[in-house]
């Protein structure tokens, strides 16, 4: 690997703290988290294929208040990469590049409200006595 | 000097960007089935069962992970190769990268297929 560029990268993000540079990061580390998420998520669903039992099983052990915390994660990371996605799609295709800035603030804010909603749509995952535990 | 160069890059470029905005609608369709509507106090954690249920409540399900798999494979591995490429690896090591993400892909790909095949 090249490590000057990988340098060279790190050095630009500090030199540079701006929106642009912000969102290019969080882009790229959502974007690698989502990656291995996906071989993750394939390897616990390719379970089916032994049958039901062991999909039962496997599913069993990765729905439970753990889980479904780090499922806030997960979906944060989507939508993060989803809408900066969008914004990059419209500087690139509509020449929007002059707005960028402002379409940032416009995601944040969508970001934010998607959020509130998706906790109070995982609300009853996060406590234990909805699976049978404990209560 | 004039250099030889392929419009390889251009048309990943691109593809990267379509499959990005199809990936909008299939990813936002799937978590809200999946994921955040999912009527957990009614029905309880995901099972074998309700995954049928659901993949059995249309036959647009079919179709729609015809697309989706394929779709956010390329678009994860597309992505990943873009990175390795933007800190240019030696030559060798690149192709070894390229020929590693071919075979996750095609893992991948059989892989989901053998697993929808048996949830449909």
């Amino acid at each position: 690997m090249n490590n000057n560029k990988l340098q060279e990268t790190i050095r630009d993000a500090n030199l540079n703290k701006n929106i642009g540079n912000f969102s290019y990061w969080l882009h790229r580390l959502t974007g690698i988290g989502l990656a291995i998420y996906l071989l993750m998520h394939t390897f616990v669903l390719s379970s089916a294929i032994s049958g039901e039992k062991a999909f039962n099983t496997r599913m069993g052990s990765v729905q439970n208040p753990f889980f479904a915390f780090l499922e806030i994660f997960l979906i944060a990371g989507v939508f993060i990469h989803m809408l900066n996605g969008l914004r990059i799609t419209l500087a690139d295709f509509f020449g929007w590049t002059r707005f960028h800035k402002s379409i940032f603030w416009i995601i944040t804010i969508i970001f934010l409200a998607l959020m509130v909603v998706t906790i109070m749509l995982l609300w009853p995952k996060f406590n234990p006595v909805n699976y049978g535990m404990g209560g | 000097m004039v250099e030889r160069t392929s419009n390889q890059s251009l048309w990943t470029w691109i593809f990267q960007r379509i499959s990005g905005l199809f990936l909008a609608f299939f990813l936002v369709t799937h978590l809200n089935v999946h994921h955040l509507f999912h009527d957990f106090n009614a029905t309880g954690i995901i099972n074998f069962d309700s995954v049928r249920e659901n993949l059995s409540s249309s036959g647009l399900w079919k179709i729609y992970y015809f697309l989706f798999v394929p779709f956010i494979v390329f678009h994860a591995l597309n992505g990943l190769w873009g990175i390795i490429a933007d800190y240019r690896m030696p030559g060798n090591l690149s192709i070894i990268i390229k020929i590693i993400f071919w075979i996750i892909a095609a893992i991948l790909i059989i892989t989901a297929f053998f697993t929808l095949k048996n949830l449909f």
